[in-house]
């Protein structure tokens, strides 16, 4: 400071001794010497000295000095220490931070590094200019131009983003300054492209495309990972800057195999060292280590929150299990010494690689806890959920990757109900995912009831089959007279008054996604005690708080769904009976202004931002994400349902479906008609298959028939077999009479010969009656031939004696004819001969 | 997944040339007749092999709009590879392509291989520009020069491929420096033995290399 001072006094060596000037006028008259000083020193002193008054007066500096401080870069640029002068004042000037030197002076407002930069920015060859010195090598000027450059992006980020895109190669230079070998230098560009890449996705994107990925890891490897120092959080910060809501640098993140390289960041080495020299080594948890893990852990949810697009997504989240980047988030999960915000922050970043990818989820179901005896980890981390000791953080977090296991995931919704279920109860020793929850919902800690209302209805969403398996679900009584359901119960907790507003909250929310699209839920609610009467009196009653309005709100979308998914099995508790109730009991426009107080409320608004559960207090914890979904979607429809009963409790016609609801109805419709000419094109197919069966019926009938009349054919010749047999018998008989006298030997013999004679005979016959009934049959196809032969022949004599007498009627006619001529001709003869002879 | 090199392109041309169909088609094997205009950049990758080695193909596809030349300036320096693109049907694309090259040429680093595409052949009925054309204009500023259509996917792995193939060919004669990873390529850890070496060591760095690591 002395030699700053001394600076100072040579530098305005003219003025009259004795008197002290003021601050302006030092500074004009530094000004003036910068402006028309011919000598170089002079106007690096001036320099040197503009510099030194910046700190402490540096509205004056600002207003007066920046015309000649640029003129100093214009034309000094070979002289690095004047430029670096000129750039550090340049830097006090604008820079946004408060100096200690001008804590006192009351002109200093708070955005007056803003005006200047503005002032300063208002011409953009002046960005150029600075930007041109980051290629001199000197680390002064460098140093001072990169400092000056980030001062004026954290105050004008857009503009000065524009200005520095439009620069030729503006982003690659800054990029080549990350390879500076001087430290210093590296650091301070880090610090530069953090404010730099901020909101602009170009330049998140050319920086990726200048290796930034590379250069980044490098560094975070060289400064030694998370255990590293603040360098490591910038790089991460910068990391997160060039990734969040980027899917092209998410993408090239992803195929550059950057997540590869993020995995083993996270593998926490307090296990694989010497355990007893855990409390100075790696294994402890500095401040800074927190906040880079932090980071870490920012990076991966950046590259998987369910606001990016779904395909990159997916693909992050197939590599991050490959690469056992979720394997090592669970370990840490399940280790022990992790302080608190860390294992909040991981427990979300696990919630967010799981959520809707199978494999993932199936993952995290298998993680046991090293407790005694082993425990699943959903089921550790479901315990500190509903433990009321526990940081809010860590419970909503809690919550929200149990979520995202169930998320798109059946099987997980399955199992958890399961557990609800009678037919398991085998297992009652170890604690069970559904005995907890239903614990949270009947405790007495109304977070822990809402935690585990919103978890159950997680069980339930979009998975009709699981409302109607939670619906048998049942409960002792303390009484023991007989069991409840779960249903009955919710609806029990929710009329009694100890039971609070926000434990109903959690409760209309898991009834609602309950009802929803599941009639048998609707009339199970319907045939309950006095919910009807309850939800009728809320709806009715005067409070005037925001919270009963929100809870008045709910309970008319309830009785909404009652309604549009009554399937009017109930008497007396059909749509139009709960119209008519609404009708008379409510009116239809008060319900429906109490239905929208739901989506007026501003905890409905803040829910449907994301699906994570973000709370700075407990009494922000309200609405669900997944409630929120299904409201929107149904509010519209519920209020044009109740609105399109008229007074007689007509329902008005089809037009009470949404848009959505028709588009559903008309698949529907779809599908059915495809059905019906599926079955048209299978009953036709029915009766073809009927008509050949009857064919072969009717073929199998005739050779039946035939059969018989063979097997008739058979008998019949058999017996005449035996009838001609006997005949032969007595033949023999006839004949054997004289050998008998021969004695009975030979008498048998003969007859034994005889026998086989007949037999020979009898087959000679049978050959015989063959032939001949084949003769037979001949001879009569021969006759009937003849008889045919004979009829036509008959047939032709018949025509020949017609013809015959037809010819001989003729003839006769001839003669006659011939005969009558014979008279004339005769006479005619005679007279001639008469005249010959008479000549 | 393990690659030899790492090749970074880009594809360049006048807007509505067909750029990001080209890619979608090369990266997805598909074609969207109706396309977005890209805003600044997008980033496409795929592997490919040649000469028996695993290349990977990062690829940045830019917006042909003069409101985004700034930008896409900002990516000739680290591109290894560029794919030059005009629309044969529409003439004016052709006669844009002094001024793409000069840009190109101007910001890019020497080696740079470009690749000149005249695309959308299958439109032959409404072509504007004939092939021959093309070939002359290729030849006369030394490009390598194919017609393609990202519609039929007719040449479009070529197209990449072949500059792929010209890229490891300068590699391999040692014109490019490899380990400046600002020329847009980067070696994998499957390459380093039987890669050649610096430009400086020539043909028997091979020998010398297989001794390390």
């Amino acid at each position: 400071m002395e030699f700053l001072k001394s600076g100072i006094k040579t530098v305005l060596g003219s003025s009259e001794p004795g008197q002290q000037p003021s601050a302006a006028e030092t500074v004009e008259k530094l000004v003036d010497r910068v402006f028309s000083s011919t000598l170089l020193e002079d106007r690096r002193d001036a320099c040197r000295a503009l510099k030194a008054l910046s700190r402490k007066y540096r509205i004056e500096v600002g207003a007066q000095g920046m015309p000649p401080l640029v003129q100093v870069l214009q034309n000094d640029g070979q002289d690095a220490e004047i430029i670096s002068y000129a750039l550090d004042t340049l830097c006090n000037i604008v820079t946004s931070e408060e100096f200690d030197e001008e804590a006192d002076n009351p002109a200093v407002s708070v955005n007056v590094g803003e005006q200047f930069t503005e002032m300063f920015i208002k011409s953009p060859e002046h960005v150029t200019l600075v930007m041109g010195y980051l290629d001199e090598y000197d680390f002064r000027v460098r140093r001072a131009a990169i400092q000056l450059i980030t001062s004026l992006i954290a105050n004008k980020t857009r503009e000065l983003q524009e200005l520095v895109l439009v620069s030729p190669m503006g982003v690659s230079k800054l990029m080549d300054l990350l390879t500076d070998s001087r430290e210093v230098i590296r650091n301070d560009v880090l610090l530069l492209l953090i404010e730099l890449t901020k909101g602009n996705s170009n330049i998140q994107k050319i920086v990726a495309f200048e290796n930034a990925f590379d250069r980044l890891f490098d560094i975070v490897r060289e400064e030694g990972c998370s255990d590293g120092g603040i360098v490591v959080e910038d790089c991460l910060i910068l990391l997160l800057n060039l990734l969040k809501n980027n899917s092209s640098n998410q993408q090239f993140f992803k195929e550059g195999s950057y997540i590869q390289r993020l995995a083993p960041m996270f593998v926490l080495n307090n296990n694989n060292g010497s355990a007893s020299n855990d409390l100075d080594g790696d294994g402890v948890w500095t401040p800074q280590k927190v906040s880079n893990f932090h980071c870490l852990l920012q990076v991966v949810r950046a590259l998987v929150t369910p606001s990016n697009q779904q395909q990159v997504v997916n693909a992050c989240q197939r590599v991050m299990q490959k690469s056992q980047l979720l394997q090592a988030l669970c370990d840490i999960l399940m280790s022990s010494g992790v302080p608190a915000d860390i294992l909040t922050e991981t427990i979300n970043a696990v919630a967010e690689v799981v959520r809707g990818d199978r494999d993932n989820q199936d993952e995290l179901s298998r993680v046991l806890a090293p407790s005694q005896p082993p425990r699943p980890a959903i089921v550790v981390l479901l315990m500190s959920m509903i433990n009321e000791k526990q940081l809010l953080a860590l419970r909503c977090a809690v919550l929200y990757c149990f979520e995202c296991y169930l998320y798109r995931n059946s099987d997980g919704q399955r199992a958890v109900v399961q557990t609800l279920l009678p037919s398991s109860a085998s297992d009652v020793s170890s604690l069970s995912t559904g005995q907890l929850l239903c614990t949270g919902l009947f405790s007495t800690d109304t977070l822990a009831n809402w935690f585990s209302a919103v978890a159950i209805m997680h069980t339930l969403v979009e998975n009709v089959a699981q409302k109607e398996e939670l619906l048998r679900v049942l409960l002792a009584t303390p009484g023991g007279v007989r069991p409840i359901t779960l249903l009955e119960q919710c609806t029990d907790l929710m009329q009694q008054e100890r039971y609070r507003l926000q434990s109903k909250v959690g409760l209309l929310m898991l009834l609602s996604v309950w009802l929803a699209h599941c009639p048998g839920a609707v009339k199970a609610l319907l045939e309950t005690q006095g919910t009807m009467a309850y939800l009728t009196a809320q709806l009715c009653a005067n409070e005037h708080d925001e919270r009963e309005y929100l809870v008045q709100g709910m309970c008319a979308f309830l009785m909404g769904l009652c309604i549009q998914f009554n399937d009017n099995s109930l008497p007396n508790q059909r749509r139009e009976d709960i119209s008519q109730l609404i009708i008379k009991r409510i009116g239809q426009e008060t319900f429906c202004n109490k239905l929208s107080e739901v989506s007026r409320h501003e905890a409905y608004s803040r829910a449907c931002k994301q699906a994570q559960i973000r709370a700075k207090g407990a009494s922000e914890l309200l609405l669900d994400y997944e409630y929120c979904k299904l409201y929107k979607g149904l509010e519209a429809l519920i209020a044009k349902l109740v609105s399109g009963f008229d007074v007689d409790g007509i329902e008005l016609t089809e037009l009470t479906l949404s848009s959505e609801a028709s588009a559903l109805v008309a698949q529907y419709k779809g599908i059915i008609r495809g059905m019906d000419t599926q079955i048209q094109t299978l009953q036709q197919s029915a009766k073809e298959l009927e008509q050949q069966h009857s064919e072969l019926k009717q073929q199998l009938e005739q050779e039946q028939t035939l059969k018989a009349q063979l097997a008739d054919q058979n008998t019949l010749l058999k017996a005449q077999l035996t009838a001609a047999a006997a005949q032969q018998q007595q033949q023999q008989h006839h004949s054997t009479d004289s050998p008998t006298h021969n004695g009975a030997v030979g008498v048998a013999v003969v007859q034994d010969e005889e026998l086989n004679a007949a037999r020979y005979q009898a087959n000679m016959y049978f050959a015989e009656n063959i032939r001949l009934t084949k003769e037979l049959e001949t001879l009569r196809q021969q006759l009937a031939a003849e008889k045919q032969r004979a009829d036509g022949a008959q047939d032709s004599l018949r025509a020949t004696q017609k013809d015959q007498e037809d010819l001989l009627e003729l003839l006769a006619d001839q003669e006659a004819k011939l005969a009558r001529y014979e008279t004339p001709v005769e006479a005619a003869a005679t007279a001639a001969t008469v005249e010959t002879a008479n000549r | 997944m393990s690659y030899a090199y790492l090749f970074k392109y880009i594809i360049i041309g006048d807007t509505g040339v067909g750029k990001s169909c080209l890619l979608l088609q090369f990266t997805d094997k598909r074609f969207q007749p109706v396309h977005d205009l890209t805003i600044g950049v997008e980033f496409g990758a795929r592997m490919i092999t040649i000469d028996g080695k695993q290349i990977k193909l990062q690829i940045w596809d830019t917006a042909g709009q003069e409101a985004f030349r700034s930008i896409t300036r900002s990516y000739y320096r680290g591109a290894a590879g560029a794919l030059l693109v005009y629309d044969i049907t529409r003439r004016e694309t052709f006669n844009h392509l002094t001024t793409w090259l000069e840009d190109a040429r101007q910001h890019s680093n020497s080696n740079m291989v470009i690749m000149l595409i005249g695309n959308k052949s299958d439109l032959d009925s409404r072509r504007e520009v004939k092939k021959e054309e093309g070939e002359a204009f290729a030849r006369e500023h030394g490009l390598v020069f194919m017609e393609t259509s990202a519609r039929t996917a007719a040449n479009v792995e070529e197209a990449f491929i072949n500059t792929a193939k010209e890229i490891y060919e300068k590699i391999q004669e040692g014109v490019f420096d490899i380990n400046n990873e600002a020329n847009g390529i980067k070696i994998g850890q499957q390459a380093t033995p039987t890669n050649p070496a610096l430009p400086g060591s020539g043909g028997a760095g091979g020998a010398a290399n297989s001794g390390c690591c």
